[in-house]
């Protein structure tokens, strides 16, 4: 309406705005309600006036402002809608929702969930039969139902981690139509072209011509994919569908147990559609990371789960050369480190060759690359021997010392001496790398054409020579071979690590064969072949069936596989589809994982133009009612009316308005009252923060409470006489609310009716106990508990406080115990009842066990105490400093003993320990005597 | 802002305390000599002399006796005194009969909060005031259309409760109880309309010998101190008006009560009566005190 996305739900009761010119001639004549006032003589003001007009009239303002509260009215009733939802193509017929339902719809989808349920909602409000098909699930018969069904079925729809399958619905779609041929589709798409979208939208726009609308959102998922485990950080490509996407954003890594390990933040470049992150993270933890997803995403495809093999292997580097660091380009272990270092992390050992191979074992190295050296000496020999059967991956270099040397850890016999093709000797020409063997390691690299190999070393030709050779040259002679020894390898290169033999460690090819072989070896994260090291399985053998481990769904949360999940073979593609959840496969130590996309996958936008199919949004809240709106406007100028009317006919005079309009304003601010006090509270904890004040908790019982308040004063007051502490004003806290961090000591009176904390509070009183604070609960009813403590109503409701709190074990307090000398010497600690014990938290046995206590206390103070003895009303004291409650037995020494507790367990709470050295003072005394 | 407001409790309004406030002042002022100018030719005795022979008590003169009258009137011991007969005369002792008005119209029972009193209870004040003054004098006052003339001096309890009785009267002082040439003592606002109002005057005029008008009104009356849109309601007539801007008609209103006041002021003067403003936010002695000069100066005038 008027270019404005404005509709009426009853346009004809806009006539009445007809009616306000007549309501303007009306609003003219009454006048607004005047001031009475009972006046004599009249007669004679009348005389005086008479020729002056005698109503009269409304001010033009005012008569504007009834007239605007009339339209809005009007309007209100009218039933204004804002933004009306774009009315299908035709409005009457079954409606069939089609509901991309794959992963892309995950990060918006409760959003698309409101639009569906209102299309439903509106849907049932019309009698039209509804089909609703989710587009990710399994094909099958569409059948039509009431838009209340749908409903209910839309509310348990969640995205299935994998892309829909638009074209298996096809079918079932077309079926459906030709038994309602007046049917509207619309289409609630995902924006994604992934899964022939383009083509689907025209079979839909075929099928049911002119009655397809479909709903493309603006924000469309990203994804991560090619999650990589590289020489220094973690890299991954996140991806997007169009430039009008979030150029900006976190990537999270996440440990097996979803713990965050790391985050980097992405942007991508102008209309660039790929974005690489990087994290940098030390490799313990990239070790440790199993998955990476963009924060705030929620969606499978923006998960990207990383498995074993991309954990970066530790490879022991040891050249029989290592004396020639002082030209680097020419050791022979330079070119293999380079090309290692991508994927693995390389370590060079010092020293003699046995030490240097004993100490890569002990570092648990899952790749062992010696280059050149000849023999490996004896006493490392058998060591050496078990790492590789228990899957040490061993690659060798050739070299002069080889040549030269007499060794049997080579996977194939070896000729003494080397061949030199292409020399000023020889006729021969360097030889070029032929091929790789489809069996071995390198099968599917590209055989590079610009390697020339110059010299080599020959193995004797026997019947497992070409079984092992995993690399051959031109002319048929083996490059590299290899062979499975118990569970390892071994391989060797028949040329040298460096550049002297042959160009092939310049060539990329040679980084894509030591990638290869590294990735053979096991995964340090499993049990490494070491010393005693257990045996360790394998992965990734071929015909092996991984059954799913824990598999994403579609917000891209790891649970438990669903039970369509099926296993998976090695020979299935690594990526999501219906059978195979995005998850992990496989054993729980060495799981595989498999990713929503694939890891050169790319987002590709819906593309609807030149489609003959409605357009729509999913514009949040489509439609917004505005009546309400406008009836509250209209209130507004009703009590604004109301008020000018006061201030006409002087019941009010501006004193009062202004009275009234504080209030209103009062109200309208009562938000920033909280503020307010907020800032009220800062003062309360500064003060808090700045005197060190004995504090209590609020009960609610008002006696009890000021008991609390008068027993602690009373403590206070003779602990301003007796000691050096002068404590600040008592303080009433409640542990749901208030900061506790301030009080070194808790007095919790435990009133039978008390509740147990709320978890919020009770985390509070936790991290307080084992930061160092110490809470005395008072249970009061030493009277009435018989034999243990927690037998009487306060214990039980001391028990209720307690249950879920980390309590350390307790004791009576022992005769050596610190508190029993922290400023008097007490043998017991009565209040206002004598019978209780105090209960403290039990002093080690002996010594340290206090990393295993539960409630660590902070500088050996017992951050629990407990006692029935109703201290505070020992300590209480009236206004006139006499005591408010008598003790029990009456005895006048047994409240000066409750004092005494009281200043000891507050020096006890405030200095710690310390006074437990005063048990060495004698013996120091004496010593000092000598 | 001022407020207006209409007495309701009329009896409360004539209460007790307006006794005890008319006895009070009177008991202020001092004793209220009335001289009459002009007396009427009244059998009754009272305390003024009326400096001429007559019947009374005081001696007045000795004039010879003239034939043909009376023997007995002779005065013996003086005419012993000498060769001619005397004839003792006594002055002329009357009293005089005063009659009050308090107009209790409906307008009447009118005050605001710029006057502790409204105009009622001022009215009634100055009228039990003015009462026992007259009356320790030796006056009979009479309240007209209330009360015969008294010389009681219990004059203002039951002029008090005859008000009470009949707290409302109707129409302007009538006057037949009045005798000739008593005097006429009004009070009131005097707001109706002028022709009304000299009308009235005019009818009193003819059987009183002379009269006083005290003219009470409210300080809210005169200073007219409303602004702002404002309904009028004349408490006696009913009629309403309403004003936009009150402020507007306050110069206008000022003029057309000065000029209402100047025709009553000025029709008072040509019947000879004399005619008093009284607002009611200034003391109620203030008119008293006046009438009491003009009563007494009266005599002045006249002799």
């Amino acid at each position: 309406m008027f270019g404005l996305p404005l509709a009426f739900a009853s346009p004809w009761l806009l006539v009445a705005f007809a009616a306000l010119p007549a309501l303007w001639w009306l609003l003219r004549v009454v006048p607004p309600q005047p001031q009475r006032v009972p006046f004599p003589p009249l007669r004679l003001l009348m005389d005086a006036v008479r020729p002056r007009e005698t109503p009269a009239n409304t001010p033009w303002w005012l008569i504007l402002l009834r007239l605007l509260l009339a339209a809005l009215v009007i309007l209100a009733l009218a039933g204004p809608i804002w933004r009306p939802q774009a009315s299908v193509a035709s409005s009457a017929g079954p409606l069939i929702l089609l509901i991309d339902d794959g992963w892309p719809a995950a990060p918006d989808w409760p959003q698309r969930r409101a639009v569906i349920e209102q299309r439903l909602t509106s849907a049932n409000d019309d009698g039209r039969p509804v089909a609703m098909v989710p587009l990710a699930q399994a094909p099958g018969d569409i059948t039509l139902g009431t838009g209340a069904e749908a409903i209910d079925r839309l509310r348990v729809l969640t995205p299935r981690p994998h892309l829909p399958q638009r074209a298996a619905h096809q079918p079932s779609l077309e079926r459906i139509l030709a038994t309602a041929p007046n049917a509207s589709i619309v289409w609630y798409a995902d924006g994604l072209d992934q899964d022939g979208g383009r083509a689907f939208a025209e079979a839909l726009a075929r099928l049911a011509s002119g009655r397809v609308t479909v709903h493309v959102a603006d924000q469309l998922a990203r994804g991560l994919i090619d999650p990589r485990n590289r020489a220094s950080a973690l890299t991954a490509t996140v991806l997007r569908a169009n430039a009008a996407s979030d150029a900006a954003g976190t990537v999270r890594a996440l440990d097996q147990r979803g713990r965050p390990v790391g985050e980097a933040d992405f942007t991508f470049g102008g209309n660039d559609l790929a974005a690489e992150v990087t994290l940098e993270l030390p490799l313990e933890l990239r070790n440790a990371v199993s998955q990476l997803e963009i924060v705030g995403e929620r969606s499978a495809g923006a998960v990207s789960l990383m498995d074993s093999s991309s954990r970066r292997r530790t490879v022991g580097l040891l050249s029989g050369t290592n004396a020639d660091t002082a030209q680097p380009l020419l050791a022979p272990g330079f070119y293999i480190g380079r090309a290692l270092e991508p994927f693995a992390d390389v370590s060079t050992p010092q020293g003699g060759t046995a030490d240097a191979i004993g100490r890569m074992i002990d570092d648990r190295v899952s790749v062992m690359v010696l280059a050149d050296i000849g023999t490996i000496p004896d006493p490392v020999r058998p060591r050496l021997d078990r790492w590789i059967s228990e899957g040490g991956v061993l690659i060798r270099f050739s070299g002069g010392r080889l040549a030269a040397g007499d060794d049997d850890l080579v996977p194939v016999r070896l000729r003494r001496g080397d061949r030199t093709l292409g020399g000023a000797l020889s006729w021969e020409v360097p030889q070029a790398l032929g091929s790789f063997s489809a069996d071995g390691p390198f099968a599917g690299l590209p055989v590079p054409e610009d390697v020339e190999v110059n010299r080599q070393i020959l193995a004797e030709p026997d019947a497992e020579l070409p079984a092992r050779t995993w690399a051959a040259l031109t002319d048929g002679t083996p490059l590299v071979t290899g062979r499975q020894e118990g569970k390892g390898l071994i391989a060797l290169f028949h040329v040298t690590g460096d550049t002297t033999w042959s160009n092939l460690p310049l060539s990329g090819a040679f980084v894509s064969m030591l990638e290869r072989l590294v990735e053979l070896s096991p995964t340090p994260s499993a049990d490494l072949p070491g010393d005693g090291a257990a045996s360790e399985q394998r992965n990734a053998t071929p015909a092996e069936v991984l059954s799913p481990l824990r598999t994403l769904d579609g917000f891209g949360v790891l649970g438990s596989p669903p039970p369509t999940a099926r296993p998976l073979t090695a020979t299935i593609s690594r990526v999501a589809t219906p059978d195979h959840p995005p998850g992990f496969y496989g054993a729980a130590e060495s799981p595989s994982a498999v990713n929503a996309l694939a890891s050169d996958a790319r987002l590709v936008p819906l593309n609807l133009d030149g489609v003959a199919v409605t357009r729509a949004s999913y514009a949040p809240a489509a439609e917004i009612r505005l009546a309400p709106a406008f009836l509250a406007g209209a209130t507004g100028l009703l009590m604004l009316d109301a008020l000018i009317v006061l201030l006409f006919a002087g019941a009010l005079t501006l004193r009062r308005a202004g009275t009234a309009a504080v209030v209103t304003l009062c109200l309208i601010a009562a938000g920033n009252d909280a503020r307010a006090q907020a800032e009220a509270n800062d003062a309360a904890i500064m003060e808090s923060a700045l005197t060190t004040r004995l504090a209590y908790v609020v009960t609610g019982d008002a006696e009890i409470d000021e008991t609390s308040r008068s027993g602690l004063e009373g403590l206070a007051l003779q602990l301003a006489t007796r000691t050096a502490f002068e404590p600040g004003e008592t303080i009433g806290i409640d542990p749901e609310t208030d900061d506790l961090s301030f009080y070194p000591l808790l007095y919790w009176p435990v009133v039978p009716e008390a509740q147990a904390p709320t978890p919020e509070a009770l985390s509070k009183i936790d991290s307080y106990m084992k930061l160092g604070g110490t809470i005395i609960f008072d249970t009061r009813d030493a009277l009435y508990s018989t034999g243990s403590i927690a037998n009487g109503p306060g214990g039980q409701a001391l028990r209720r406080i307690l249950a879920s709190l980390d309590v350390p074990d307790l004791e009576p307090v022992p005769l050596d115990h610190v508190l029993t000398k922290a400023f008097y010497l007490m043998p017991s600690f009565p209040g206002r009842y004598a019978e209780g014990e105090l209960w403290v938290e039990a002093l080690p046995a002996g010594g340290d066990g206090a990393a295993d206590r539960p409630a660590r206390s902070g500088d050996g103070v017992s951050p629990i105490m407990i006692t029935s003895n109703d201290l505070a009303g020992a300590w209480a004291i009236q206004p006139d400093g006499s005591p408010r409650y008598p003790t029990t037995p009456g005895d006048p020494r047994q409240r000066e003993l409750a004092y005494r507790a009281g200043i000891n367990i507050v020096m006890y709470a405030l200095t710690g320990n310390y006074k437990a050295d005063q048990v060495h003072i004698p013996a120091l005394l004496e010593r000092l005597g000598q | 802002m001022a407020k207006a407001r209409i007495i309701e409790d009329t009896a409360a309004a004539l209460g007790h305390a307006r006794e005890v406030d008319g006895q009070t002042l009177a008991e202020a002022m001092p004793r209220l000599i009335v001289a009459a100018r002009r007396t009427a030719a009244t059998v009754l005795h009272g305390l003024h002399g009326r400096r001429r022979a007559g019947p009374g008590e005081n001696f007045w003169q000795y004039r010879r006796f003239t034939s043909g009258e009376p023997a007995r009137r002779i005065d013996w011991r003086r005419s012993a005194r000498d060769q001619y007969l005397y004839v003792r005369e006594r002055e002329w002792e009357v009293s005089h009969t005063v009659w009050l008005w308090v107009d209790r119209s409906r307008s009447m029972w009118f005050g605001s909060n710029l006057a502790g009193d409204a105009k009622i209870e001022r009215a009634v004040v100055l009228s039990l005031g003015l009462a026992e003054i007259l009356v320790d004098g030796g006056e009979r006052v009479g309240l007209l259309g209330l009360t015969r003339p008294l010389a009681n001096r219990r004059v203002i309890p039951i002029f008090a409760d005859a008000m009470r009785i009949k707290p409302e009267d109707e129409g302007f002082a009538p006057s037949a109880d009045i005798g000739a040439r008593s005097e006429v003592v009004l009070f009131g606002d005097f707001l109706a309309p002028v022709d009304e109002t000299i009308a009235q005057l005019n009818r009193l005029a003819s059987r009183a010998a002379r009269g006083h008008i005290i003219m009470i009104a409210d300080p809210i009356e005169e200073v007219f101190p409303f602004s702002g849109r404002t309904e009028f309601r004349d408490p006696e007539s009913g009629l309403k008006f309403i004003a936009g801007r009150a402020q507007d008609y306050r110069e206008a209103y000022a003029e057309r009560l000065a000029a209402h006041r100047a025709a009553i002021t000025a029709h008072a003067k040509m019947l000879g009566w004399t005619l008093a403003i009284h607002r009611s936010d200034r003391p109620a002695s203030e008119p008293l005190l006046a009438l009491h000069a003009r009563i007494g100066s009266l005599e002045a005038g006249a002799a």
